[in-house]
Parts: structure tokens; sequence; C-alpha cells
């Protein structure tokens, strides 16, 4: 079991982001979250992510218990064991594509040209390495980003709506990536609103008012639409 | 990576950085300025004191009042024998007086022998008429006070006798004072002439010398002096040199509040520049640290770029300002200010201290959780 | 509506404002503290520099030759012309009155003293002076004046001598070769030169008593001599109401080409401007007009030195001055570019709703407009304290505050402003709103 929230609870003062929230997640899972806004996702995954650490419960990620980290662990723990992938995709627009992914390197712990060059290739963008984010598309800086997600050989990958700053042909390209990582054995945790896109997890995973309000395996129709 | 990361940071927000940068010349640029020109401001009004003449007297102690002639004399050898022998470069002139009361066209005038070369340098203020050149005094040349000359109807170039006792002496009047004292009324010609008047060979009535510098180092000078010279009187002339050192004070006081004012308030707004751009990095730093960089990494590195700027823009406006130093001197003095290298690394490192204290606030950035970064306004 | 959207724009997210202001608040006390010390010191330190002393020099125009040397003139009394000192008051009628700090005559004669009648004479000067005179002027006022404005630096030890009475002071270095003397004791003066009539034969005779209330220390040749009320010296002397030389002590302005020039020769606008400037020159000039038979001139190493040092201590001001007007403009321009800049999101979300290039740029510079106001007043005050507390550590005595600066301060910082925000604001326009809003 690689995730496993136990009775999670985060407030901002009066207000209840997640109000006891308990589920497992095992290696390799493909997880939706879905729900409505300021219904809570974005408050687990970044919990989950180390991003920021929750009022209560329990939230063991690969053995670690996320709750019980202080800054400097948090800060291990984002290196070493996530990968982020933002809406806003959050490149630096002053480094090239291949320096993006070597900033996450960087801070994990040496950086290779090589490597990063290799993860770009593994993306797609073999010919846009030296390319600035300006320069780029929407979907081809979200692949950057996956790349970047992706250089550390991370336990866990964390995704916020990953889709929902892309066109629909790009939409698409990136989507197929993620099939990739998942058929490759990566556990992802994704928030998104499309239903269809939820439908291609393992599990989806509803949120409504900071709780967790049903978990339901995919339906057979909708996976076969986007083979 | 780091230093790619650097260089990264530094061209990619060239637009903002060209503000910040800009902030940072003009400060250093006033600052390293008004450095260079503290550092000689001193010299320089000194200086421009000498024209209020003699400021230190030679005399015998307790001279008695003078009547026709002189009751007290020193020995001319001798003083000027001590003077040169302390060889100090502060001297700016020295000049021997020997005075009589004598006469000319049956009037009495009071005649006063001294170094005739001299005697411009240690009274600059002196207007001298007449194309008299110091180096060229030759025999029988003398200087008359304007009033003996309207009194006497002489012009420049015209002669004249004078007699004391029964000896007389031909001269001409090669220049005409204007100085709007005593010496108006008085002639003056080459000491040697004069002793050979009153048969007083190598006495003189009292030295005087134009000293430049603070009270501090003219009194201590005058000390020097008197213990090179027991038998006489070596003392600062009241009149100039405390009102110098009283002036003198407020004026340095004056400029060194004006620099440290300008100075420190030049350095606030950068440090207002540099907070704003410490600002500017926080997406940076939130995003960095959600990709696990840790804050003394992510710390470091804006840090630097801080320090970066900093002595860049130290050393910019550190050449900036000293040409305005330059321009400076030549527009007040009239003579240039001459450059201390001292100013660079003085500049550049206090640039850097400003810039570094001004991105402080990046510290405080070092604490807050990322997340709170990507929630946005 | 337009002032409504300046005021939301105000008011939302006060932390950017804040350094702004703080920028203008700073950068404008730079501003006023500099201007305001520039237009006092060249006042404050001419008036410093009268500590030297006299700095004009008035004496009888058809004069014989005086016997000067240092200053003390050894001509017999009855040699010589002489002014009148009832004409005094009037050096305080003149245009520049209000410069006319101090004027002080001097009547010198040659005398013995005696301690007593079985001591032996001795032979020295009495010089009649003034010590605190009170003068009367032709408006009816008096003026009170005398060595002490225009010999500054002589130094006395006991008390100096009342105008009018039967005292006087000893020189320091007189004092010392007589033995003797004290505070309190009396001695007898004799005019040495005086003529054969039955009055001088008779103050010969007696001498005239005075009391030593004091020992003066000049460091010249007054330190050998006897210094008594100008009455007693007009007495001993039988020249009533009469003195030798006057010295005057002016507030002058730095003499410069202009005012070299010989007067008769100017133009009647030239002339005005002379006329009206306190050149030592025209001073004199004006002197010389009320005090008819006299020769005014110029103590030159005085007025030289005097006049050389404030013009470069002034040109340097006004050149510092000028450097931190321009750094400070520089980093306000810095701050208010960086401001504008940081708010390019506030910029796109306008214009996607459909704000037009002109209305954007309105409110921001509305908004900087107001911010430079608001700072630059409290600049001002900063900057005039500022100013105010260092006139008073340098010169003793606060300056007043220069109101004149303030709408000067606030033209400057609105430009500044202006000029700082209109180059991020011209590339603001050029914005495409879309990636600004989708967050990138």
């Amino acid at each position: 079991m690689l995730v496993q929230l136990e009775d999670l609870r985060k407030e901002f003062g009066k207000v209840r982001a997640l109000a006891g929230v308990s589920f497992k997640v095992e290696a390799g899972e493909w997880i939706a979250i879905m729900g409505p806004s300021g219904s809570g996702k974005t408050t687990l995954i970044n919990i989950l992510g180390g991003l920021d650490t929750p009022t209560a419960g329990q939230a063991i990620v690969d053995g670690v218990d996320v709750a019980r980290l202080d800054e400097s662990g948090l800060t291990r723990f984002r290196a070493q064991k996530i990968g982020f992938i933002f809406q806003q995709f959050h490149l630096v627009p002053y480094l090239t594509a291949v320096e993006n992914v070597m900033l996450a390197q960087y801070f994990h712990s040496t950086t290779d040209e090589k490597e990063a060059q290799l993860a770009l290739e593994r993306v797609g963008l073999g010919d846009r390495i030296e390319h600035l984010p300006g320069a780029l598309s929407g979907g081809e800086q979200q692949r950057v980003a996956v790349a970047r997600a992706l250089i550390n050989h991370p336990k866990l990958i964390l995704a916020d709506e990953p889709t929902g700053n892309l066109d629909e042909a790009n939409e698409e390209t990136v989507i197929q990536l993620f099939r990739e990582l998942h058929i490759e054995g990566h556990t992802i945790l994704m928030v998104t609103h499309d239903p269809a896109i939820g439908n291609l997890a393992d599990r989806r995973i509803e949120f409504a008012h900071g709780r967790l309000v049903k978990i339901t395996p995919p339906h057979d129709a909708s996976r076969n639409a986007y083979r | 990576m780091f230093w790619r990361l650097l260089w990264k940071l530094l061209r990619g927000s060239a637009g903002r950085l060209v503000v910040a940068i800009l902030a940072l010349v003009s400060c250093a640029m006033v600052v390293s300025a008004l450095l260079n020109l503290e550092f000689d401001i001193e010299r320089k009004l000194t200086q421009e004191f000498r024209t209020l003449g003699a400021n230190l007297l030679i005399s015998p102690r307790n001279a008695q009042i003078t009547g026709s002639s002189p009751a007290e004399v020193m020995s001319e050898s001798e003083v000027s024998a001590a003077i040169q022998s302390l060889r100090d470069p502060n001297v700016v002139a020295a000049a021997p007086f020997l005075y009589l009361v004598g006469s000319a066209q049956n009037t009495p005038v009071v005649i006063a022998g001294t170094n005739l070369e001299e005697l411009p340098k240690l009274e600059p203020a002196w207007r001298i008429e007449g194309e008299w050149q110091p180096s060229q005094a030759q025999q029988n040349a003398c200087l008359v006070g304007r009033n003996v000359a309207e009194q006497l109807k002489l012009a420049v170039g015209s002669s004249l006798k004078l007699t004391y006792l029964k000896k007389n002496v031909q001269l001409k009047a090669d220049g005409i004072i204007d100085a709007g004292g005593a010496e108006d009324n008085q002639v003056f010609l080459e000491l040697a002439e004069v002793q050979d008047l009153a048969g007083l060979p190598g006495q003189i009535s009292f030295a005087q010398l134009s000293v430049s510098g603070t009270t501090a180092a003219i009194s201590h000078y005058a000390e020097r002096l008197a213990s090179t010279l027991p038998a006489y009187e070596v003392k600062p002339i009241r009149q100039i040199t405390e009102a110098e050192g009283d002036l003198l004070g407020r004026i340095r006081l004056l400029i060194v509040s004006m620099i440290v004012l300008i100075s420190v308030l030049t350095a606030l707004c950068v440090l207002g520049t540099m907070a704003a751009l410490a600002m500017e990095r926080r997406q940076d730093v939130g995003l960095m640290k959600a990709l696990g960089g840790s804050i003394g990494h992510i710390v470091t590195l804006f840090m630097a770029e801080v320090g970066v700027l900093g002595a860049a823009g130290g050393l910019i406006g550190a050449i900036l300002g000293l040409e305005l130093s330059r321009w400076m001197g030549q527009r007040v003095f009239g003579q240039a200010i001459s450059a201390r290298w001292e100013i660079f690394p003085c500049t550049i490192i206090l640039m850097v201290a400003i810039a570094l204290a001004g991105a402080l606030p990046l510290r405080l950035l070092g604490k807050v959780k990322p997340a709170i970064i990507f929630r946005g306004p | 509506m337009f002032g409504r959207l300046v005021k939301e724009s105000l008011v939302r997210n006060p932390r950017r404002k804040l350094l702004t202001a703080a920028a203008l608040v700073v950068g404008m006390a730079v501003a006023t503290s500099t201007l305001s010390i520039a237009l006092e010191v060249g006042d404050r330190l001419a008036r410093e520099f009268r500590s030297l002393g006299a700095n004009l020099l008035v004496t009888p125009q058809s004069d014989t030759l005086p016997v000067e040397i240092g200053g003390v003139d050894y001509r017999p009394v009855n040699e010589g012309a002489y002014l009148s000192e009832a004409d005094l008051g009037k050096l305080k009628t003149i245009f520049w009155r209000h410069n006319v700090l101090g004027f002080t005559p001097f009547l010198d004669v040659p005398i013995s003293i005696q301690q007593s009648e079985n001591t032996a004479p001795a032979r020295t000067m009495l010089i009649g002076t003034w010590n605190a005179k009170e003068v009367p002027v032709p408006d009816g006022t008096t003026f009170k004046t005398g060595v002490s404005v225009t010999h500054p630096w002589w130094k006395i030890r006991g008390r100096w001598f009342r105008d009018g009475a039967k005292e006087c002071v000893i020189g320091a270095a007189l004092a010392q070769t007589m033995t003797g003397i004290v505070l309190g004791k009396v001695i007898y003066v004799r005019n040495e030169t005086a003529g054969d009539s039955a009055q001088d034969r008779s103050t010969r005779a007696k001498g005239t008593p005075l009391e030593v209330v004091g020992i003066v220390s000049t460091d010249d040749a007054e330190d050998k001599a006897v210094l008594a009320p100008l009455e007693i010296a007009q007495d001993i002397s039988a020249h009533p109401g009469k003195f030798r030389q006057l010295f005057v002590s002016a507030l002058t302005k730095p003499a410069d080409a202009f005012s070299e020039r010989d007067p008769l020769k100017m133009t009647p606008t030239e002339y005005d401007r002379w006329f009206c400037s306190p050149y030592i020159s025209s001073i004199a000039f004006q002197i010389k007009t009320v005090l008819p038979g006299t020769e005014v001139r110029a103590i030159r190493r005085v007025a030289d030195t005097e006049g050389n040092i404030l013009s470069r201590v002034g040109t340097l001001l006004w050149i510092v001055t000028l450097t931190a007007l321009i750094a400070a403009a520089l980093a306000v321009a810095a701050t208010s570019a960086t401001t504008v800049l940081e708010r390019r999101g506030e910029v796109g979300v306008m214009k996607a709703l459909g704000a037009t290039n002109t209305l954007v740029a309105g409110i921001f510079l509305a908004e900087q407009l107001l911010l430079a106001m608001a700072g630059a007043s409290l600049g001002f005050v900063l900057g005039a304290l500022l100013a105010r507390s260092l006139g008073s550590s340098i010169f003793g005595t606060p300056a007043s505050p220069r109101l004149i600066l303030f709408p000067m301060v606030l033209g400057l910082a609105a430009i500044v402003a202006f000029t700082g925000s209109l180059i991020p604001l011209r590339r603001a326009a050029h914005f495409n709103p879309a990636p600004i809003l989708r967050g990138e």
C-alpha cells in the first residue's frame, strides 16, 4: 500500500477544507479525484505532496507520515518521492525545457543533462530541448512538466487538473502520456473535472464539502472511448 | 547548475532588473562622488583660507611699543634657518620684516623691508597694480601702498627717494598695493636695503608665515618651530586662525552632514527597489520549494542574484561617481579632485550590503509554505 | 466612475503601494532637505564669516599719510584729517542698512602713563574706541555696536570700559611690562604731543585718571597700548567728536566680474541690479554717499577670502543638491516602474473587460500621482525637519522652513512618478491579456 489516509483533517481558520478523510491507494493505481470546487480536492493533493500540513490525522505515503514531517523533512520528501504536475504548468519562464527538467534534478541531488534530454525525448519533445516555455504550446509545456515530474523517479505522481488549460488536441496528447505512465506502473493521483478522464482511472474518488462521498470503479464504456 | 541558474535568473528578468540596476547605479554614483569629494575637501578648503594671509608670527619676546626705530630685533639667519630645518610642506610662504619710520618728500612714511618675492605668496589677497613679477625683483625695486602713491603722487614706474636719519636710497615704484589696511600706507623694499638704511645688518623686527591646515595642525607646527627658536615667541595670529578653525569646522560638518544625509536616503530608496524585486521572486521561490528545493538552496540563489546586482551597480556607479567628482572639483575649485582607488571597494561593498539588506524579505519568504503561493490572489 | 476605479485601484493590495510610497517619501525627503540647506547655507555661512571681523575700512579722503604699523597710527594728533562721530548714525540709513552688522571708530593718541606721581612715566598709545555704544540713528532708534562686532577675536579679562566712563583696558603685553598693574588700579594718562595752550598745559600737568577695568589680548599692536572710550581720546587730544578711521562689518554677497565694474559706467538697469545686491563694492559705495569726505575700501584679505570660500561652498552645495535630486528622482522612477510592472495582471484583466489603453493608463497614472502627492507631502515634512536639525547642529540656530519648497517638491514628485510609470505603462498597453488571464 503506497498511500494511506486516516481521518485526515485540514482547517483554515473556521473553514473546514477536509473534514476527516480516510482511504488507501495501492502502488500502480490511477486514482481520479473529483468533485465541485471548494470540496477539498486541491487541499488533499497539496497535503499528499507535502506542500501543506494537515491539522489532524495521518497521511502515510510510502511508509512516511507526511503529517509528522518538519520543514526540511517535507523538502526531502517532495524532492525524492513526489512528482507534481500543475494545471498552470509553472515552468520557469527564463529556463529552457531541458533546464526546467534539470531544475528538479538540481533540488534532488545532482544534475545530469543527458538524462534530462532523454526524459524530454520520452515525452516526445526531443526536438524542443533548448526552447523556452514561451516558444512552446500549452500541451508542450505540460509535457515538459511531466518530464520534470518524472525525472527523479518519484513514488507518487500528483496531477492537479493537468489538462485544464489545454485545448482538445493537446489534451489528448497529454492524456495519452498519462495512460502510458499508468501502463508503466506509476501511481497517479489526478484531480479532474472531466468525467471522461475520470473514467480512465482505476478508481474515482468523489469529494464534497471536505468529505469523501463516493468511491467508484470506472464505467467500462467510457474507458473504451479513449482507446 | 548553480551558476547556470544564476546566470539565467539575471538574464531572464532583464527588464525588471534594469530598473533595479538603475537605482543601484544612481545611489552608488552619488555616494562614491561624495566620498571622493570628502577625502579632498579639507585640503582644498584650507588652501582657500590662505587668502587670509599670514597666520603665524615669530617675534622677539616682550617687544616694547615701536617708536621711530625698532626697539627689539631678532636674528634673520636664525629664524630662516629654523624654518628651513623643519621643511614643512604646509608652509605656503614665509617672509621676514624690518620696520622703520623714514621720510619721503618730507613726509614721514613707514618703510618695511622684506622678501619681495615671498610677499605676494604671503598675502595673496593684496592687489598689486603694475606688471610687477616677483621673480624679476631687481635692485632698487619697491612696492608702495596706494595711499602712499596718492599722497606722493606716484605711479607705476615713478622714482622715489627714501630717507632714514642721514641716509638716502633711490628706488623705483614697480607696483602699487591695494590691501585695505595698514599696508596701504607703507613702502616695501628688499630687506637688505632696509637693514643697510637702519644700520642693522642681519636683523629683523619679526617674521610672518602662511601655514596651510587645520587649527590643530598649525598649532602643532608652531610648537615644533618654537622649540627650535627658544629665544623668540612663535604664535598663531589669533584673528586668522580662530576664525579659520571655526569656519573650517562648520563647513566640513555641513558637507559631511550632506553626504551622510544623501547617502542614507538614497540607500533607503535602493532598499525599497530591492525589496520590490524580492517580492517578484515569490512565484519562483514557491515553485522551487514545490520541486523539493531546500530553503538554504533557494535563499542562497536569490541572495547571490541580489549580490551580483549590488556589485555590478556598485562598480558602474563608482566609475561614474569618480568622473562626477572630477567634474565637481573642476567646477568648484578650478582644479580636478584626484580619484582615490579606495572608493571602488568601498562603494561596491556598500552597494552589495544595501542590496542584500533590501532583499532581506526573501529570507522571510523562505518560511512561506509553497501551497499558499499557488493559491494565488 | 473614473474616480471610483481609481479609488478601487488605490485601495487594493496596500502592501505593494507601501513600497512606492516609501520610496517617494524618502526620495522627496532627500530633495527637500538638500534644497533647504542649499538655499539657507549661503546666508548662514556669510554670517559665520563675520567672525573674521570687519571687511570695510573708512578713512578721511584728504588725509596726510598715516604712520601706521600693525593698525596703530603713530601720527601726532594735530596732523592729518578727521571724521565726525555724529555722522555715524547714518550708516544705518543706507539701502543695505540691515547688512551693516557693526562699525567701530578709532582715534589713536600718543600718551605717557603714570601709576602715581612718583613713578616713572611710560610712553605708549591710547586707542579711543567703542565697546558697546548706543549710536543714535536718524529714524529715532539706537544701534548698539563696538569692537565686539568688528574685532570679535579680542579677548578681555575683567570687563570692557563703559561708554563715556573714565575707565580703560590695558593691552596684555603692556600689562606684563608694567609692574603693579591690577584690575581696579587707577593710571594717569597724558597727551605726549599736546600743544602749548593753557588747557593743554593743565591737562598735561595733572593727567587724566582712568581706572583699569580689564586686560585685553589681541595678538597685535593693541596689546602694547591702552584702550579707552572714544570720548577720553577725543578729550585728551582736544578733538571733540572726531575719529580717524572706522571699521565696518557687513554681510556681503560674493563678488564677481559684474560687481567689480565701475558703477559710473553702468546702464541704469545694471546700476539698479548692482545697487540692490549686497556686493561689498555696492555697500562701500552707499557708505561713501552718507559719509561725505571719506574713502571706503574693502579689507582685501577678509573680503576676498570670504567671497572665494562662500562662492565655492555655494557652488559645491548646489552641485551636490542637483546630484542628490537626480539620484532621488531615479530611485523613485525605478520604484514606480517596478510596481507598475508587477501589476500586469490587473492590466490584463481590465483590458479583457474592454478597457481602452488610455483608460488603463489613466487609472494607473492617477493612482501614481495621488501616491506621489501623499508621499511627497510626508517627505517634505521629514526633509524640513532634517534640514532644521542639521541647521541647528551646524549653525546653532535652526533654519526656518521654506514653504516655497513645498509646491516645488510636489511638482518634482509628480513629474518623476509620472515619467517612471509611463514607460512600463506603454509596454503594458501592448500586453495580450489572454496569457495573463490564463495565469502564465
